[in-house]
């Protein structure tokens, strides 16, 4: 019950006027940035870093995880409007909600799209508030190896389970490390491939490498090859609060949330692999099989729901572990450790009152943001009509501010655009960037607990597999690596025609 | 699509070199890094493996190269795939925001941020005469709330001294 009254209490603070309209603003600037293409909820939270060194860590906190949870609202909206594909978690709801949108149902799309993300996001923030705080006190008794096998898995599965290439996430991962190696090691104190620069001997910022990437990146990878024209955005059309709507609506709803939840959890495939199972789930149960690929409404209710829970999901191992699987969930731990919390299973006994109030901002976050996106989409609908010149020239402009802002040093924009760069080559050739955020990172961390692993062993490396939690991790990694791969090869198998 | 094709191979094969090179680097510049001796694990294991886990993947991507396996191009709402590589504009951006850098100490901020906003929007299609009001606007709110509502104050540069501009 210990819990129940801490979430009360959670709820205390996040009620207050002045947190709530931080929470308003955050899930408002989510939905935002996950309408507008090019922009993303983990560049966006890494922009406002600069900005809320002044607030107290619980309203940072609670805008971020206002931007994490309204991007995914935000994403449907463009992927059933726009006639072009969008963001990779959204998908197959593209597949089947730009279809009814098409086919003049576009209300209805919009609505189960927003209902189902709401109780998604509702259910799996309890499922959260349940689990957290016992995992948390099974995590308390993790030893540094424990952690060492941990980040190996979050690393793996980032880089080589998610992606379409797992060389090339291997590679950008291996890039991220890298850039998390610049600066001065923590441990003696030396320099490391600072290159004798002063400005490289602090490190390479977070918010340089996630803007870079995301931000400059992105936006010239855009330039290089924009779409021009006029934008085409689908009228809204036909009604949806009919019986047929929930009838066909709750149960993929609930289905969803099932599916994504555990696989949000467990760091094994992200938005992407829940909203593809539970598509694939829905078409097998329909009734109506035939309609799938033609605009079928369970086919978007039922991804919508998954790829909400799966992202409150992603929040269990970041809070009760410090483990991010996700890039927005990286920059979040970043944000944490500016304000010198570490995420991790000592967050609820040592900082308990902000944790709590976090979570109540969640619950109170999904309300708002059902009513953005339900009766208030015709403004989000303007937003996404923005001309694109103008679009990318501000991504550009709050790019360059942001990262000014980091120090007041121009230095930091050099870096920016040698990052920026990069991210431009790394899209052309199919290296995700996310894997390079995630390692930038927990590098350092996994560097420090495999040296404090190794010392206590007195540098023995069977250390690190001894501890029953270590060995049962890399176990389920290798499972995972197996059916990945054999997944993967079947893929293929069925692709080549007959 | 199918012209960029070999260009695309040469890009390929150059960005798997350089992430090699940038491994070779970590383990070349990793054993500079001074280390007791009595230490289990000083400040060169992790970099050894970054290392090694550069140059093995960055190979492993000219071998794929080779092999005609090339990486998938990112897709996304703005972006035309069956266009080829617009490289001017690419360019005109980056030298839009080496401007900006290099203006910032000179000018101040509020100049440099125009520069930037007028000429990434313009270079991307925006009309002239509808681009600089906006950017000059745009500047001068950011640097106005920076100053007053964030209590962080951009260098004002030519506007050094002006109230409000300078905080």
């Amino acid at each position: 019950m210990g819990s129940l009254t801490a979430l009360l209490e959670g709820f205390a603070t996040a009620a207050q006027p002045e947190y709530l309209l931080y929470a308003l603003l955050g899930v408002t600037l989510g939905t935002a940035v996950g309408v507008l293409p090019g922009i993303g909820p983990a560049m966006t939270v890494a922009l406002l870093l600069p900005l809320t060194y002044t607030l107290d860590p619980t309203a940072a906190l609670i805008i971020f995880a206002g931007i994490y949870y309204g991007g995914m609202y935000g994403g449907s909206t463009t992927s059933i409007l726009l006639n072009t594909p969008g963001e990779s978690a959204s998908i197959v709801t593209a597949l089947e909600g730009n279809r009814m949108a098409r086919a003049g149902r576009g209300a209805a799309a919009l609505a189960t799209a927003a209902i189902g993300s709401f109780v998604a996001g509702t259910i799996a923030t309890v499922l959260l508030t349940l689990l957290a705080p016992t995992i948390a006190d099974i995590a308390v008794t993790l030893g540094p190896a424990d952690y060492v096998a941990l980040m190996v898995v979050a690393f793996t599965t980032v880089a080589a389970l998610l992606g379409s290439s797992p060389l090339r996430g291997l590679a950008s991962l291996g890039l991220g490390l890298f850039i998390g190696l610049v600066g001065t090691d923590t441990l003696t104190g030396q320099q490391r491939f600072t290159l004798g620069v002063p400005t490289l001997a602090d490190g390479i910022d977070v918010v340089v490498v996630a803007v870079g990437m995301f931000a400059v990146g992105e936006a010239l990878y855009v330039a290089s090859r924009l779409r021009h024209g006029p934008i085409e955005v689908i009228p809204v059309g036909g009604k949806w609060m009919n019986r047929e709507f929930w009838a066909r609506s709750w149960k993929p709803w609930l289905r969803g949330t099932f599916i994504g939840f555990p696989i949000g959890t467990v760091p094994a495939g992200g938005a992407d692999v829940s909203t593809f199972l539970s598509y694939a789930a829905e078409k097998k149960l329909s009734k109506r099989p035939e309609e799938f690929g033609k605009g079928a409404i369970e086919g978007v209710a039922g991804p919508e729901a998954a790829n909400n829970a799966a992202a409150a999901g992603v929040l269990v191992p970041l809070l009760t572990l410090g483990l991010p699987t996700t890039a927005t969930a990286a920059v979040i731990v970043a944000a944490f450790q500016s304000y010198g919390i570490q995420p991790g299973p000592l967050l609820f006994t040592n900082n308990s009152a902000m944790v709590w109030a976090l979570i109540a901002s969640l619950y109170i976050g999904n309300v708002m943001l059902l009513v953005l996106n339900l009766p208030l989409v015709k403004i989000w609908v303007k937003v996404l009509q923005i001309p694109r010149p103008y679009l990318y020239a501000g991504i550009l402009l709050f790019a360059a501010l942001g990262t000014y802002a980091v120090n007041f040093v121009v230095d930091d924009l050099i870096v920016l655009m040698v990052i920026g760069v990069a991210g431009f080559f790394m899209r052309r050739h199919g290296y995700p960037v996310a894997p390079l955020v995630v390692g930038m990172i927990l590098g350092p961390m996994a560097e420090e607990q495999l040296r404090r692993t190794l010392q206590i062993s007195e540098g023995s490396l069977a250390a690190l597999v001894t501890s029953p939690f270590a060995a049962i991790a890399y176990s389920v990694l290798v499972v995972l690596l197996v059916v990945a791969t054999v997944m993967r090869l079947r893929r293929k198998k069925s692709e080549v025609p007959v | 699509m199918i012209p960029e094709k070999s260009s695309a191979k040469v890009e390929e094969y150059a960005f798997g070199g350089l992430v090699a090179v940038v491994g070779a680097f970590t383990l070349i510049d990793a054993t500079t890094i001074a280390a007791r001796a009595d230490n289990a694990v000083g400040p060169r294991a992790f970099p050894y493996a970054v290392g090694a886990l550069l140059i093995v993947t960055g190979v492993a991507a000219i071998v794929a190269t080779a092999r005609g396996r090339l990486g998938q191009a990112e897709e996304g709402e703005d972006v035309d795939t069956g266009v080829r590589t617009d490289w001017v504009t690419v360019a005109k951006l980056v030298a839009v925001l080496v401007a900006h850098l290099v203006l910032i100490d000179v000018v101040g901020w509020p100049v440099a941020a125009t520069v930037l906003f007028f000429g990434a929007a313009w270079t991307l299609g925006a009309v002239w005469w509808r681009a600089l009001p906006i950017a000059v606007v745009l500047a001068l709110v950011v640097q106005v709330v920076f100053a007053y509502g964030l209590g962080l104050s951009l260098p004002a540069g030519i506007f050094e001294g002006v109230p409000f501009l300078d905080g």
